[in-house]
């Protein structure tokens, strides 16, 4: 264990701070909040600051542990796992600051202390999946990773919605799990081995099975479309900082797991860039469009991580073409970007998680179209979340515009080749640029219905900014965004080198080239601030001693304007879903105004997911009657049930 | 040098060809019309003013004319005009300038939202909207040019003798770029079909609805941003259609500005014979655009190698 003890030390300070305040301290609510979100951030702040370490000085570090011969745990940290490690611990770090104001609810404090105890489980299994040497360490960690955040989901179990979320997550996980163990099954059957060394040697139609097996159970935690049903109905049920918790960091662990894959199954055809780039061009698209038409804040949040994650699986594909191409500068490219990427989704995912975690405790409601005008009362918030619209975008100068350019470079490095690899590169492009688009649409309409204008109820009035442990998480993630949007080469550096610890046999690349990209994005940043700061002296200049007066909105002549005629987020999404036709259907409840002296009307729409929509057709329906047939296997009967037991052990003894 | 002085030479006359188009559309409407120089006074007219702020607003509605207008600015930094290079320039530029477009556009439509207003929600609805098939289509013709160039910057694309090195290898594709280009500048710069600038009804527009709170400096900012976009897209534009070059550098710059005011005049004499499109057709004209830009990128790569 002595090669990886700061790693270890972090991650056992972690546990303990989850399991302490269940043991002693949940009769004092405030001392075990304090004490188990102060734990967490320190045990956070040590895997941090030794992740940091590692991937700077370019070390692996290694740990096993084995128990009664049955089994080893084995530990292994590289570059890949390090960068991974950044991401959860400074998400985890600032979750859990972020969790000691706003879990403020004294008459539940078993239940908080639970929490915490599933929190410390949740950061630690996370830290210990993305290190994880062998089938069996795993499995294990990413169980215990899945069971965590589900008790988490269902953390305010009272309400129904929330438990069947749960119960939708939990099933999600679980038939995911079985996969990636299907998957892993597939290469043990070859190498006999629970390592991962050996998958290398696989007959090359046996790595196609363990990678589409891997990428349906990886995808299915990541919230790859159509897998991604859970993940709108559990962020919205999980406390914020839980939401921002699984899906800046936890969804990402899908996607280490599709890199590992890929990595040690050593199998560079096309065809892996080609399901990879095709599902991450689709849930970009489609997750934002549906993004779009949501009026929870939430999950419209969840799912612009389904978009998130498709920008971080094109980055990927394109990677997996340039491998296969033998273009190492396009693969580079690709990887980097994508990586680069996850740290960036991280990072604004979480900040506007927070966002909408004060909205919604201090006006308690998720619902867009009832706020309005909070930035006037929340400055910080709203000051933040507009940051991470901003980043979130891909707009420059923020830190989501450098993953983005990265992977749109090695995009337009494949558009260069030629037939399949061009068709696909090019439609990455195109698929970017138009969710870049659609998500400035969907940004717009956050901040603008949400934060500006003028308060639509009366809950979105009475608000105030209180609570410096949930400012203060925001304003540092805010400050991250910018940070790496105007200074990214250090953070690309990282993102680079943590592909290059894949080893995807194309041999060293020299980053200066790179560099030189993210140093031209530097000098752009500073000299739009140049532009920008001579455009604010001038515009001082042209109001010095001007008449400045303040005076209602401009009504276009409408004399009695009301607040509840502001443009809403629905309509304002209205013609954009309307393009999207048969992908998004959209469902009104709009009874028609009629006669002299109409009824009282009220107009309410719903944006249909067609994989939620389609799930129960295709999968469960069949899946339910085919069990329906099995009923009679199950009638009640003991001594059958007992007979079963012992038949199955003696096929199990004479067949296997 | 030469690049500096031509950025503050694109600053100054982006008013006057945009006068040229209401002279144009006065000139099929019987009238006599406004002065060449009417942008200049109106600009002049707004600097010298104060201004109305609507009790709803805040910080982000002082930032919204000061952001597109700082975009704007950086992106003609590296824009070739008159052939002759950029100010600045470097690999990937294009793409860093069409976002700093966008970012000008978020602080616009979130100034246009911080009013409250029902109209200028309308606006910014439709200005999200629309961009997004154009920015498609523009992506669509930089795969072409980078396929061609091996370069992803400005100015290779439209310095020295490249645009009609297009021409020898593309040919007639490229009218099809030309058509699609230009029907994105109409819908980025709000102009007939799309969105009518001088129309009476809030209702039916696009860009002038959401800056109606707008007023004094604050606006001659976003007048001025609005100039300067439609001298950026009208440059490339005027590039790709007269792309020789005569030898000289002063008469390779006359032969240009004559060209960008033939660009103008086509956009005044659009908005004089066609009337706006309903807005539910709009967007299969912009999508025009994009059919265009993606025939002629695939026939010029896949078919005429």
């Amino acid at each position: 264990m002595l090669a990886m003890n700061h790693f270890s030390l972090a991650v056992f300070i972690i546990i303990g701070s989850g399991v302490l305040p269940l043991l002693f301290l949940w009769r004092r609510f405030a001392v075990m909040k304090a004490v188990a979100s102060f734990g967490i951030s320190v045990g956070c702040l040590i895997g941090l600051i030794d992740a940091i370490a590692k991937i700077a000085h370019g070390a692996t570090g290694n740990a096993s542990a084995s128990y009664l011969h049955a089994f080893t745990l084995s530990l292994r940290m590289d570059g890949l796992s390090a960068f991974f490690l950044i991401a959860i611990f400074i998400v985890s770090l600032l979750a859990a600051v972020y969790s000691y104001q706003y879990m403020d609810n004294a008459r539940k404090t078993v239940r908080v202390a639970v929490h915490y105890l599933f929190f410390g489980l949740l950061v630690a299994s996370m830290a210990l999946v993305v290190t994880a040497a062998n089938m069996i360490t795993f499995m294990l960690c990413w169980e215990i990773m899945s069971l965590s955040s589900f008790f988490l989901v269902v953390y305010n179990y009272e309400s129904e919605g929330n438990r069947k979320a749960g119960y939708l997550y939990f099933i999600f996980s679980q038939v995911g799990a079985m996969f990636i163990l299907a998957a892993f099954g597939v290469i043990y059957s070859h190498t006999a081995s629970f390592g991962f060394g050996g998958a290398a040697a696989l007959p090359e139609r046996a790595k196609i099975l363990v990678f589409v097996l891997a990428f349906i159970g990886f995808g299915s935690k990541a919230g790859v479309f159509p897998f991604h049903v859970w993940l709108p109905h559990a962020h919205p049920a999980a406390p914020s900082h839980i939401s921002a918790l699984m899906s800046g960091v936890m969804i990402k662990c899908g996607l280490y797991g599709i890199l590992r894959v890929y990595a040690f199954l050593d199998w560079h055809a096309p065809l892996s860039g080609y399901i990879v780039l095709v599902a991450g061009m689709v849930s970009g698209i489609l997750g934002v469009v549906y993004a779009l038409g949501q009026h929870d804040i939430k999950r419209l949040l969840a799912y612009h991580s389904v978009e998130n994650i498709g920008i971080i699986l094109i980055g990927i594909g394109l990677g997996m073409i340039g491998v296969s191409a033998g273009n190492p500068v396009m693969a580079l490219l690709g990887f980097g970007g994508g990586l680069l990427h996850v740290l960036n989704h991280a990072i604004f995912k979480s900040l506007l998680f927070m966002g909408a975690g004060m909205v919604l405790h201090k006006t308690g409601t998720r619902t867009i179209d009832v706020l309005g005008g909070l930035i006037k009362k929340m400055r910080i918030t709203g000051t933040t979340f507009l940051i991470g619209s901003l980043a979130i975008c891909g707009l420059p100068p923020f830190n989501g515009f450098v993953s983005e350019f990265l992977i749109y470079i090695g995009g337009f490095r494949g558009a260069a080749m030629s037939q399949t690899d061009f068709a696909l590169s090019l439609l990455a492009i195109v698929s970017l640029a138009v969710i870049g688009g659609l998500a400035l649409a969907c940004f717009t309409k956050v901040v603008g219905v949400v934060f500006q204008g003028e308060p639509r109820s009366p809950a979105a009035e009475e608000v105030d900014e209180k609570g410096i442990s949930m400012t203060v998480p925001m304003v540092i993630l805010a400050g991250a965004c910018l940070v790496i949007g105007i200074f990214p080469g250090v953070f690309a550096g990282m993102a680079l080198k943590a592909a290059e610890s894949l080893q995807l046999g194309y041999g060293r690349v020299p980053l200066a080239p790179f560099m030189q990209l993210t140093g031209n994005i530097t000098r752009v940043a500073l000299l739009f601030f140049m532009v920008f700061f001579l455009i604010l002296v001038l515009r001082a200049f042209l109001y010095r001693g001007k008449s400045v007066t303040a005076s209602g909105t401009w009504g276009c002549g409408f004399t009695q304007p009301t607040l509840r005629m502001q443009y809403t987020g629905s309509s304002y999404a209205g013609s954009i879903i309307a393009f999207f036709g048969p992908l998004a259907p959209v469902e009104e409840d709009h009874p028609p105004i009629e006669g002299l002296f109409p009824a009282k009307t009220h107009y309410h729409s719903q944006v249909h997911d067609i994989a939620e929509r389609h799930m129960g057709r295709v999968i469960v329906h069949p899946i339910l009657a085919a069990f329906d047939k099995l009923r009679w296997l199950q009638h009640g009967d003991i001594h059958l049930y007992i007979g079963y037991i012992l038949l199955a052990i003696v096929v199990l003894l004479f067949f296997v | 040098m030469t690049s500096v002085l031509l950025f503050l030479l694109a600053i100054l006359l982006a008013p006057f060809y945009s006068a040229v188009i209401l002279k144009v559309k006065a000139f099929f409407g019987g009238k006599k019309g406004p002065p060449l120089l009417i942008n200049y006074y109106t600009l002049i007219k707004l600097l010298k003013k104060g201004s109305v702020y609507s009790t709803s607003t805040t910080v982000i509605f002082k930032l919204g004319p000061m952001v597109s207008l700082c975009a704007v600015f950086t992106v003609l930094l590296f824009l070739p005009i008159a052939g002759q290079p950029p100010i600045f320039t470097f690999h990937g530029d294009v793409i860093l300038l069409l976002y700093l477009l966008g970012l000008g556009r978020f602080f616009t439509i979130a100034a246009a939202m911080d009013t409250a207003s029902p109209f200028e929600g309308m606006g910014a609805a439709r200005e999200a909207y629309f961009p997004i098939i154009c920015e498609a289509t523009l992506f669509m013709i930089l795969i072409l040019f980078y396929v061609l160039t091996g370069e992803l910057s400005l100015a290779a694309y439209f310095s020295a003798g490249q645009p009609a090195g297009f021409w020898h290898t593309a040919g007639a594709p490229l009218m099809f770029v030309v058509l699609a280009l230009f029907i994105v500048l109409l819908t980025e710069n709000s102009r007939v079909p799309v969105d009518d600038p001088a129309t009476h009804l809030e209702l039916t527009m696009i860009h002038e609805v959401m800056v109606l709170d707008h007023s004094g400096p604050d606006f001659a900012f976003i007048e001025m941003g609005s100039f300067l976009k439609l001298f950026f897209y009208s440059t490339m534009v005027t590039r790709l259609i007269c792309p020789m070059t005569l030898g000289h550098p002063a008469a390779n710059l006359a032969l240009f500005l004559a060209i960008m005011g033939v660009v103008y005049v086509a956009v005044g004499v659009t908005e004089s014979v066609m009337a706006r499109y309903r807005m539910d057709k709009v967007p299969q004209f912009v999508l025009t655009s994009f059919a265009l830009a993606f025939f002629a990128t695939v026939i010029s790569l896949e078919f005429l190698k």
